[in-house]
């Protein structure tokens, strides 16, 4: 198997945005490249035109020696050239197997569908990740599946069609470390039968595990290609940035805060009680005036079910208590009534009405606020303020919300609920699939919130996020609190990983 | 914007076509006609934009029932307009709270829920009046919609503006409105934001009947009579208005300026194609290539591939 | 059983409802109505369900598709018109055999502009439908100005009589109509069908040619209109150029019925079928029922009311228990 691909000064417009003014990348096989770069720089549209689903508007593509253009996704995959998305891209309504080889069906005599070699290759494909993920049966359907195991499909309906080039774009963002670790077994298998693939993705730590040369983006242009043996973090962070931003760094400076902030005077703002739920069984916990309390695990322990049950969003048992206060919500309205704000684990399905305007986003929760008839000058100046605060770069309040780069969009997600000055704030993965700068944005003003006494409970599959920012982290497992880490005491790494595998308390130091 | 454009364009268009078309009374005959359109359009354009496929089939029946219940009640005395007016209201809101608790917590598409609510309530119609249409409308209403009222312009139109102005307010500056919009894009977020997504809708609902059901009680100032399909044909005209007028059919966009002016066009078409004197054949085909340019110009969708 | 796979059967099997609810009709008519199943009785009730049958069954694709045609019965209208304007009560049957071949081509141009305004226009299903419907009348009105025309009598009495093996010549339809379904079902292209309706965007991504797909469906809607137009005249002996008007939203009404959903991407024509006969059923009980003609009307709505509230009650039921 034998590939090589370039593309050379592609760019692209929508309306009058450039998405893409120089992108240029080579791979070749048996070679991982990481693409890189903040959110909004250009790397998806990159993806996009390269596997055929975006028309470039110049700039060439050159595929083993010779100039190509893809009509459609279709001519693309005919060339061996395939792309994992990152909004995904399955049916849901369809059941795994139909998903995988749809486009590709084993037939019976060239028409109708062979329905047991279909089912049969499902198996031998979902195989592949045996130990990591719950036992499937292929005739699932995807909606019922949890978020990992939709990526993981995604993959291997990739993977059934042969490819010879593979982009992953932040294929990673929803899986745990073990599923991680297996993909990344599978990638060195690609690569040992001369697949070329392309890895993007926002951690650092996956990049510099996996690439064998990283090329970074930036505002649209491409701004490094570097051999990952040479390159360190900071470079490459330094170049994503434009400036010399650092993830760690931002981290580090919320902690000097968190010690100010003791806890251990601290009235209890949230106390939550034998929580049970589909998936959770037996929950308790308190949270504290300005605590910062973290949910740890695998993903899909229960993590966000606590946080839903909190905001009255689904149906749970058990007894929840707000400073003192015996609460029984029937539904979020009554909890953001409350203090109560939730910001959910998919800015686009959950957080965002994409159509809508920035500041009717902004506004959404507090419009009771501005009377009747609606008082829109007032509310549109506490938009601004929150829009300012939030340092959210934009065309202007009344551009729609889909006009964002990622990291704008979660700010605004998260802007809806400063309106309302929260009481209590919960977080469901709000950093995933956001840029460095956005990142340290949000950490910063998770500070602020807690300076102000608001109780913070915050789910973060980034196991560095955790440990930098969390007074305390709790670990979930099987819908079960497995541990509870205290900073200065027993919050490490090595307790964290081991409590997420559900290993029993005895081997936690 | 461009529907109202389209609108002055096809009216002195009618002028060519139709020596004596372009005059002040015809501009006002043309506005009074569509109000009734208009109207009945109101809210049908709240309903889509609540989307998940919502639209309201019963606007019709609505329509027709409004009509008739004032005619009854009312039966020529002026002084029962104001009580009849009320109780057409009231089972607007009621058949609009209906559809309401239908399509929210019985999941039933809202097309087929106020298709199948137009016939229990013309079945209702039928069962109740045995077909017979007894009762007056008042001579007040038939003066207050016809007779000018501001300069030249007649009651209907400075209602029909009075419900531009309401509708605006609405939309734009209730949280109603808002809530509104965010339910037709993203009823998740919606949920998740603290809006109480059933209730929005169920009110949605009634709001189109009671707009409905005002609609029918203009109309029967103008026809001075009813009869059991009064308000069917403008059924689908209202849903063709709101999508000429700009309003997305999939929900979340929209303006009721909008609607005026799809009310308007629509008005002016069928109006220049019965002036025109061509066989019924020829009209309904050249109406039905002409609103299906007209969806080329607004009615586009995405597309799949940028 | 238990409650999980009761409610996976529910799920691949939506018309279930429905089935129950065709079961009850069907006793309740039979008590009002003895004769009910003597091959005469149902072959000529059959014969009334066919029509909007066929008619169900291409709705079903389109909005499996995830659009609606609210053309239909214009196209029906139109093909009815074309063919008794053009039959003599003596053709023979390949005279027959062309002018119904030049119905189903009107059929599929007629089916081929729907598609052309929404998959490559990319205009809104339910108006562009809608629109489309006035063209189709108004020709249906050009071709036929009053009602009127012909059908050859041997072949409208062969159509109306026949009853091989004793079953009603309308049950031979509604199965070949069915095996035509799970024919093209197990084909890529009824996977195409079922991507495009539920996940147009991803289906796209994958590679499968959604605008292809979206097309084809009206056209084969188009079609099958007009074989549905055929059958009417058969059944009638005439033609009347707005005899289709009332089968659109029954065919509708018929495929929700059937337990298919209306945003598209799942469901089956079988379910569709059954929703016809309970329409069909429902309006035979209030006929045999002796439902004075006022209340006629109401009935029949309250009943489809209630049929398509039957699921969501029983889930509001459970989920409260």
């Amino acid at each position: 198997m034998q590939i090589s691909l370039s593309a050379q000064h592609v760019t692209k417009r929508y309306g009058g945005v450039t998405a893409l003014s120089d992108g240029t990348l080579a791979v070749a096989s048996g070679e991982v490249v990481a693409l890189v770069g903040a959110n909004g720089s250009g790397k998806s549209t990159l993806s996009k035109i390269i596997t055929g689903v975006v028309t470039p508007d110049g700039g060439e593509l050159i595929l083993d020696g010779q100039p190509v253009t893809f009509a459609h996704p279709h001519a693309a995959r005919a060339r061996g050239i395939t792309a994992v998305y990152q909004e995904l891209s399955l049916i849901p309504d369809m059941s795994i197997a139909e998903n995988i080889w749809l486009t590709h069906e084993p037939l019976h005599f060239g028409l109708p569908v062979n329905r047991r070699a279909t089912l049969d290759r499902t198996r031998g494909l979902l195989d592949q990740f045996a130990g990591v993920i719950p036992v499937l049966d292929p005739e699932t359907p995807v909606k019922d599946l949890t978020p990992d195991a939709k990526q993981i499909v995604e993959i291997l309906k990739t993977f059934s069609l042969d490819p010879r080039f593979i982009i992953l774009d932040e294929a990673t963002a929803s899986l745990d470390s073990q599923q991680v670790n297996r993909l990344f077994d599978l990638i060195e298998q690609w690569k040992r039968d001369g697949r070329a693939i392309v890895f993007v993705s926002h951690r650092m730590e996956e990049v510099f595990r996996i690439a064998d040369r990283i090329v970074v983006m930036r505002n649209g242009q491409t701004v490094g290609d570097l051999v990952h043996a040479g390159a360190s973090e900071a470079a490459v962070v330094a170049l994503m940035t434009g400036e010399s931003a650092d993830a760690d760094a931002a981290l580090a400076a919320h902690r000097d805060d968190t010690h100010v902030n003791g806890t251990g005077l601290a009235a209890v703002r949230l106390q939550v009680r034998t929580l049970t739920s589909q998936t959770l069984r037996d929950v308790s916990f308190d949270v504290h005036d300005g605590e910062l309390l973290g949910l740890g695990g695998l993903r899909g322990q229960g993590q966000e079910d606590i946080l839903l049950a909190v905001f009255g969003a689904i149906r749970h048992g058990g007894a929840i208590e707000i400073s003192g206060r015996p609460v029984q919500w029937k539904h979020p309205k009554d909890a953001v009534d409350a203090g109560v704000a939730y910001v959910p684990g998919d800015r686009n399905t959950q957080g965002l009405l994409a159509i809508r305007s920035i500041l009717e986003n902004l506004q959404l929760p507090s419009w009771a606020k501005y009377g009747f008839p609606l008082r829109t000058s007032a509310a549109t100046r506490d938009a601004g303020q929150a829009a300012t605060d939030l340092s959210i770069v934009m065309a202007g309040l009344e551009a729609p919300v889909n006009s964002l780069s990622g990291g704008n969009a979660q700010k605004v997600v998260i802007g809806k609920w400063l309106l309302r000055n929260p009481r209590i704030l919960l977080l469901n993965d709000p950093t995933k699939g956001v840029d460095v700068g956005a990142k340290a944005e949000i950490y910063r003003l998770l500070g602020e919130l807690r300076q102000a006494g608001t109780a913070i409970v915050f789910y973060s599959s980034d196991d560095a996020e955790l440990l930098g920012l969390c007074d305390r982290v709790l670990v979930l497992h099987d819908g079960v609190i497995r541990a509870e880490l205290v900073r200065g005491d027993s919050l490490t790494r090595s307790n964290l990983i081991a409590a997420s595998v559900g290993a029993s308390h005895g081997s936690i130091q | 914007m461009i529907a109202l454009l389209l609108a002055v364009v096809l009216f002195f268009l009618g002028g060519l076509l139709q020596p004596g078309f372009v005059s002040v009374a015809q501009a006002i005959n043309i506005i009074r006609l569509a109000a009734f359109l208009g109207i009945i359009a109101a809210g049908q354009t709240l309903v889509i934009i609540s989307g998940h496929e919502g639209i309201d089939l019963s606007v019709g029946a609505v329509v027709t029932l409004s009509a008739i219940l004032v005619f009854r009640i009312v039966n020529g005395n002026n002084g029962m307009v104001i009580p009849a007016l009320a109780v057409a209201l009231a089972a607007g809101a009621l058949i609009g709270l209906a559809n309401g608790i239908g399509v929210m917590a019985l999941g039933i598409p809202p097309l087929v829920m106020t298709l199948g609510m137009t016939g229990i309530v013309q079945g209702t119609i039928l069962v109740v009046t045995q077909g017979q249409m007894i009762g007056k409308a008042a001579p007040i209403m038939g003066e207050a919609i016809s007779q000018p009222l501001l300069g030249p312009l007649p009651g209907i139109v400075v209602i029909w503006l009075l419900v531009g102005t309401l509708m605006w307010m609405l939309l734009e500056r209730t949280g109603y409105g808002k809530r509104l919009f965010a339910v037709g894009v993203n009823r998740e977020t919606a949920r998740l934001s603290g809006v109480r997504v059933p209730v929005v809708v169920v009110l949605t609902y009634m709001a189109s009947g009671v707009l409905s059901a005002f609609g029918g009680f203009i109309l029967l100032g103008f026809t001075q009579n009813v009869f059991l399909n009064l308000g069917t044909p403008y059924l689908f005209p209202s849903v063709a208005a709101v999508v000429i007028g700009g309003t997305v059919l999939a929900g979340g966009k929209g303006s009721y300026w909008g609607t005026m002016a799809g009310a308007l066009v629509l008005t002016l078409l069928t109006s220049l194609l019965t002036a025109s004197q061509l066989p019924e054949a020829t009209r309904q085909i050249v109406l039905g290539v002409l609103l299906l340019a007209l969806l080329s110009v607004y009615g586009r969708q995405r597309a799949l591939r940028q | 059983m238990s409650r999980m796979t009761l409610q996976r059967i529910l799920r691949r099997n939506p018309y279930l409802f429905t089935l129950g609810l065709l079961l009850v009709l069907l006793a309740i008519n039979w008590m009002l109505q003895p004769n009910l199943f003597e091959t005469r009785v149902l072959n000529g009730n059959f014969r009334t369900f066919v029509p909007l049958m066929i008619l169900a069954v291409g709705q079903t694709f389109v909005v499996i598709g995830g659009g609606i045609d609210l053309s239909v019965g214009a196209i029906l209208s139109m093909v009815t018109a074309i063919l008794v304007t053009n039959l003599a009560p003596d053709t023979g049957p390949g005279g027959f055999l062309l002018i119904v071949g030049l119905g189903c081509l009107a059929g599929m141009a007629a089916g081929a502009l729907n598609g052309f305004a929404v998959a490559i226009l990319r205009l809104q299903p339910i108006v562009t439908t809608y629109a489309t419907s006035f063209i189709f009348s108004g020709l249906a009105l050009w071709v036929l100005p009053r009602p009127g025309g012909t059908v050859p009598k041997l072949l409208s009495q062969f159509y109306r009589r026949e009853t091989p093996l004793g079953l009603p010549l309308g049950i031979y339809i509604a199965l070949a109509l069915v095996l035509a379904w799970w024919l093209l079902r197990s084909t890529r292209y009824g996977r195409y069908l079922f991507a495009v309706g539920g996940q147009p965007d991803a289906a796209y991504a994958t590679g499968v040619p959604v605008n292809w797909i979206r097309f084809s469906t009206y056209v084969l809607s188009g079609l099958i209109a007009a074989l549905a137009g055929v059958a009417l005249s058969l059944g009638t002996s005439s033609g009347d150029p707005r005899i289709g008007d009332s089968f659109t939203l029954d065919s509708v009404v018929a495929v929700v019925l059937g337990g298919t959903r209306l945003s598209g991407g799942q469901g089956g024509v079988f379910g569709s079928i059954l929703g016809v006969i309970v329409l069909g059923i429902i309006r035979n009980i209030i006929s045999f029922a002796n439902v004075p003609n006022w209340w006629q009307t109401l009935v029949d709505a309250l009943i489809i009311v209630v049929a398509l509230a039957a699921p969501g009650l029983v889930r509001l039921l459970r989920r409260n228990r």
